[in-house]
């Protein structure tokens, strides 16, 4: 049963659903399945009470987004995965340690249970971003 | 665009016309020295200047990816040299590696106007060409590297000249060269297997070829197909103290080459301040020992007379060593005690083991670099034939093209050569003949060895070097009247004078005044293309399909630089090569 | 060129950094109907060149005529004080260069998408240089080859089984002459395809290549694991790296995004260095977008620095982190975005997203993506390398030349003739 929060690091990069959805074009539905996506491990899903596509949400210290929860056998406890655009920016802060390059790997994040939360699309979350939500 | 101009009254030095501080009037007509200017001209009076025809530079990295990972990897050379935007003209970095607008200003402010890149990757040519496209007001030629190719190498090795002359041919054909360029024959692909050679008989790793072979065997190649330049040198155990006897016995070993035309010259040895050190009597080859190897140098360059030269003066101060030569530039790596940020350029097929990129620079008061730097001024006071040798910096290996005018200094000025021996270290004096030689290189001498002599080394002596009818009109004028001027006392007056011209003009179009461009022109390209006969034509189109596809990893059909890049801006010579055997 | 009735030959893919050119093209009319040999991204980005397609320039919306369009973009510069250049790595050369030209005559800053993907690269090779290798010579003599923070068989997946898992000239059986080993954080699809997958902690990676640096130096360490593999297995590691005959390490945005960024470059750099003191090594950075390579090429050329350009003072000057997109904006100093050829709404951090969509943006993209959702001017562009053709540069250096194997949409033109279109009006208004 749910039982609460897990606290992960949240690392982001390119998957082939990724790669093939944005050639295809980043206003599709296929582009939003591929990336408001938080690939977990069995023990995170399991602690969150989860099955392999029900939403979570996921917290870092500048926001919430909600996300599919997607069952990745392969991830060591400890590392959950968001692949690479707006969804995972959205939680991701801007500092780039004056290198120009944000933290885009490994974000300490809170990720719970969210049954009730709506996943945005992208249009919505284009729209979110724009009010400064 | 074309201007018809006449320069009137300027005082001319023109060697390759036997013209010495004549006054003299130029007449200009849609680019070229003509007989008599249209009634239309536009007059210049360069009374009370000196006037030559424009500096060719046959040895320059302008171009490249080594130029362009030395850039990525150097910023700070750059950011205190900026080149602004004006009206007319690009904006750039101007440092000991300027970017490419800001290259072609400063060669065409210093007089410059025929410039080569002397190492080409023929993989990468495209690239080569899209950067020409961003240097301005030149006229450029590119040297194809063959001397560690793969393809080359089974040539060498079958006994095949044929073979190595018709790839020769093909590539400068494809990618639009002007002449074949070797760089440590062999050394470099032993590289790729953490490896070096040094003997002319030494064994290439997984080839029965030799340094020896290879070298010979494009030399004979070159001349078999008749190129007007011979083949362009960087001897192996480059920067070795005491290498002046190994260059020996590969000049040597490349002496036995006839030569096929006209051309007595059947190598270009480039660089020597590298490939020539000594070590004192008894010494032994480390840099401790090393003495000048000018005298001994010059004296056997003196004596043979199939090959010539160019300096490759280091000048002091920082600067950027880049050369094919990655086992070279790797021990210059370690001789830093690692702490030089080295970088190492791998080729397909063509530059296995890579060339290397190492920032470097000469310390007056490094025993080391004081004899470095007198060896090659050694030998250039103590040679007979000028017509052999040019000045050349290599660009920025030993020092920027911007220190060419300290380099006339030196060689013009005997108070500056004091000067410059009292703040050096010591060995400069003890380990040379510098400090005794009475000779300064007159104008005229400075000519031949920056325009005319070039010019010819590169086969190019029709239309470049100088001021004859028919030539191009590429002119420098000088603002000083040689009449009037003392510059070997006064050699502050020539680093003034050979930096900036009162006026640069390329292809009668003048493009600079009193060291500002005004003008962005677009550099037009040289290149040879030898026809060969049917068969043999055949035979390597055949022969190299199957090897590129067998070893590149793109594919055949993308090997050639497409017409769209070249038809703007190339002039290609076609020289007749059928006699080479299938 | 070998182009028969429709199919064209030898066509560089123009997706991600391993350019492969050996594809087919089939077109049939104005469609392109088959894709032979490239991998699943490439055939979606060929045969699905037509979909979600920005096909009419709009403004706030609307749709105009293209000169409309160039019209406002032109008030958009001129009215603007600090103009931010940006994207410029998935198209061609020729429309890079055309973008400095306008950034100098602007005195605007230009960045390519260098400056969040292999920026740190370019960072820690200006502390240490960078021994690279090219993608033949790996083919034909590396007998151990290591990535490193990268997933090819997601981001490149031809990498692998078209460069790598092939048979070359001293590499006669691939399978058993040349070993593939993966580091990295997770357990990536490829993974599956090495020889060997060596988990390590996430944040670990500068520790784990410094603790090689000092095993291969012959340095004993008092510890029992670093990164979370044992010190025996390092030093097994380490013996294995020192024995090989040619090595190759590729390195993705594992190393160059994450905790330490250019530090774990610089350190890979060097490990490379001292690798050479006892075999043969080079490394090479796995170029995400097809021609981001060419884009800091054209960009080190033209203005001596590879990426994060300023002109406002007339001249080119370099600063990271200063002149980089993602800081432009998160300092809300660029007062205006020209973006060509990239996605910044959907690829940087929320705050640099949300300065962006508060200022006028000109978006030049062949899609309609999530940039062109908050854009006030949309231009569309002809595709590089299927519409139009140009030069592009592989991981590796390779320059290569990009096909137009079919027409684009119908008043649709390249990214570099829209950006001279711009100059030329911006020329006669700044006269
Ligand atoms: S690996 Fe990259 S370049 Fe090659 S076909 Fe796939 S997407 Fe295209
Ligand atoms: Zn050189």
């Amino acid at each position: 049963m749910n039982s609460g929060s897990v606290y992960v690091l949240v690392t982001s990069g390119r998957t082939l659903s990724q790669g093939r959805a944005m050639e295809k074009g980043k206003m599709t539905s296929d582009y939003e399945d591929a990336v408001a996506v938080c690939e977990l491990d069995a023990t995170s899903m399991e602690s969150l009470g989860i099955e392999n596509g029900e939403t979570v949400v996921v917290k870092s210290g500048i926001g919430e987004i909600a996300v599919k929860a997607k069952l990745n056998k392969n991830l060591h406890p400890g590392l959950a995965f968001i692949p690479c655009g707006p969804y995972f920016n959205y939680l991701l802060d801007s500092y780039t340690q004056h290198t120009g390059m944000p933290g885009f790997k490994s974000l300490a994040v809170t990720i719970d249970a969210a049954p009730e939360m709506k996943i945005s699309t992208i249009e919505e979350l284009a729209k979110k971003i724009k009010e400064g939500k | 665009m074309t201007e018809h101009l006449i320069l009137k009254n300027g005082v001319v030095f023109d060697p390759m016309n036997g013209v010495e501080g004549e006054v003299m009037d130029i007449c200009v007509s849609e680019g070229k020295i003509v007989e008599k200017a249209p009634s239309n001209a536009k007059v210049i009076d360069l009374k009370g200047n000196t006037v030559m025809a424009g500096g060719v530079d046959p040895h320059s990295h302008i171009l490249g990816s080594k130029l362009n990972v030395a850039r990525v990897v150097s910023p700070d050379v750059n950011r205190h040299h900026p080149y602004p935007a004006t009206k007319k003209t690009r904006s750039g970095v101007a440092g000991i590696i300027p970017s490419s607008f800001a290259t072609g200003f400063l060669y065409s402010a210093m007089g410059y106007t025929t410039v080569v890149e002397p190492a080409l990757p023929a993989t990468k040519a495209l690239g080569a060409w899209e950067e020409i496209e961003d240097i301005p007001g030149l006229d450029i030629a590119m040297l194809p590297l063959f001397c560690n190719s793969m393809i080359s190498f089974k040539y060498v090795q079958d006994g095949d000249i044929s073979g190595l002359a018709a790839y020769i041919a093909w590539t400068l054909k494809k990618v639009g060269g002007l002449g074949v360029k070797v760089v440590n024959p062999g050394g470099t692909y032993a590289w790729a297997y953490g490896k070096n050679v040094c003997g002319l008989d030494d064994e290439v790793p997984e080839w029965d070829v030799t340094p020896r072979t290879i070298m010979t065997g494009l030399a004979e190649a070159v001349q078999e197909l008749g190129l007007p330049h011979q083949m362009h040198f960087h001897p192996t155990n480059l920067g070795r103290p005491g290498n002046v006897h190994t260059t020996m016995q590969q000049l040597d070993a490349i002496g036995g080459i006839k030569p096929s035309g006209k051309k007595k010259e059947v190598v270009h040895l480039t660089h020597m301040a590298f490939d020539c050190l000594g070590v004192v009597e008894e010494g032994m080859s480390n840099w401790k020992d090393v003495a000048s190897g000018g005298l001994t140098f010059a004296d056997y360059y003196n004596k043979h007379k199939h090959f010539t030269v160019d300096l490759g003066q280091i000048t002091f101060g920082q600067s950027m060593t880049m050369t094919g030569d990655g086992p070279f530039q790797h021990s210059l790596y370690l001789l830093t005690g690692g702490k030089a940020k080295w970088s190492n350029i791998p080729v397909d097929v063509e530059l296995p083991g890579g060339a290397g990129i190492v920032p470097f620079t000469f310390e007056p008061k490094s025993p080391a670099n004081a004899v470095q730097w007198v060896g090659s001024l050694e030998f250039a006071l103590n040679i007979k034939d000028l017509w052999r040798m040019f000045l050349s910096t290599d660009h920025p290996n030993g020092g920027p093209f911007l220190k060419y005018p300290l380099l006339i200094s030196w060689l013009m000025s005997k108070k500056q050569r004091e000067h410059w021996l009292g703040k050096v270290h010591k060995f400069a004096s003890e380990r040379s003949t510098l400090a005794e030689i009475e000779r300064e290189y007159s104008l005229n001498d400075i000519a031949i060895t920056t325009r005319a002599a070039p010019a010819k080394i590169l086969g190019l002596e029709k239309t470049k070097g100088h001021l004859g009818l028919g030539a191009d009109a590429d002119i420098a004028v000088y603002g000083f009247n040689p009449e009037k001027t003392d510059l070997a006392n006064n050699p502050d007056l020539i680093l003034k004078h050979f930096l900036q011209t009162e006026f640069t003009f390329k292809g009668g179009l003048q493009v600079s005044k009193k060291g500002i461009v005004g003008k962005q022109l677009h550099s037009r390209v040289i290149s040879v293309h030898p026809e060969l006969n049917q068969d043999l034509s055949q035979r390597i189109d055949r022969e190299l399909e199957e090897m590129m596809s067998k070893w590149f990893s793109h594919s055949f059909s993308n090997y050639p630089v497409p017409k769209r890049y070249r038809e703007h801006l190339e002039m290609p010579t076609v020289i007749d090569s059928t006699a080479v055997k299938a | 060129m070998t182009e028969a009735n429709n199919i064209f030959n030898a066509v560089p893919c123009t997706f991600c950094g391993c350019l492969c050119d050996d594809i087919i093209i089939e077109v049939d009319g104005n469609r392109i109907v088959k894709n032979t040999n490239g991998c699943a991204i490439s055939k979606e980005r060929f045969i699905g060149h037509a979909e979600n397609r920005c096909l009419e320039p709009t403004v706030s919306g609307k749709t105009v005529s293209l000169e409309k369009a160039i019209e406002r973009a032109v008030e958009i510069i001129t009215s603007s004080k600090r103009l931010l250049i940006y994207g410029l790595s998935s198209t061609e050369n020729d429309a890079q260069r055309e973008a400095y030209r306008l950034a100098e005559l602007t005195g605007s800053v230009v960045d390519n998408t260098t400056s969040v993907c292999h920026g740190p690269t370019i960072l820690g090779a200006q502390e240490s240089g960078e021994a690279t290798s090219s993608l033949a010579e790996v083919r034909h003599r590396s007998d151990l080859v290591i990535y490193w923070g990268a997933n090819p068989a997601a981001a490149h997946p031809r990498h692998i089984p078209h460069y790598i898992r092939q048979p070359g000239e001293y590499i006669k059986d691939p399978k058993n002459d040349r070993k593939i080993w993966l580091i990295d954080i997770r357990e990536t699809t490829t993974a599956r395809m090495v020889d060997r997958f060596i988990r390590i902690e996430p944040r670990t990676d500068l520790e784990v290549i410094q603790t090689l640096r000092a095993l291969i130096r012959g340095h004993k360490l008092d510890v029992s694991q670093v990164g979370g593999i044992s010190i025996a297995d390092l030093e097994e590691i380490a013996i294995a790296m020192k024995s090989a005959k040619y090595g190759t390490l590729f390195f993705g945005l594992g190393l160059t995004q994450s905790w330490g960024r250019h530090r774990n470059i610089d350190a890979a750099i060097r490990l490379i260095q001292d690798l050479n003191a006892h075999t043969k090594w080079g490394l090479l950075p796995m170029r995400g977008h097809y021609n981001v390579s060419g884009a800091n090429k054209t960009s080190t050329w033209v203005t001596g620095y590879p990426y994060a350009v300023d002109f406002a003072r007339g001249y080119p000057r370099f600063s990271p982190g200063e002149y980089t997109a993602v800081d432009m904006l998160a300092r809300g100093e660029a007062d205006a975005l020209l973006n060509i050829a990239a996605d910044p709404v959907a690829h940087f951090p929320r705050s640099a997203v949300s300065h962006l969509t508060k200022i006028p943006v000109i978006n030049i993209d062949p899609k309609i993506n999530m940039t062109s959702q908050v854009a006030e001017v949309n231009i569309p562009a002809a595709i590089a390398g299927i519409e139009c053709d140009g030069a592009a540069t592989r991981m590796d250096g390779l320059p290569l030349y990009l096909r137009k194997v079919i027409e684009p949409p119908e008043g649709v033109i390249p990214d570099r003739d829209i950006l001279r279109m711009i100059i030329k009006s911006l020329e006669k208004v700044m006269k």
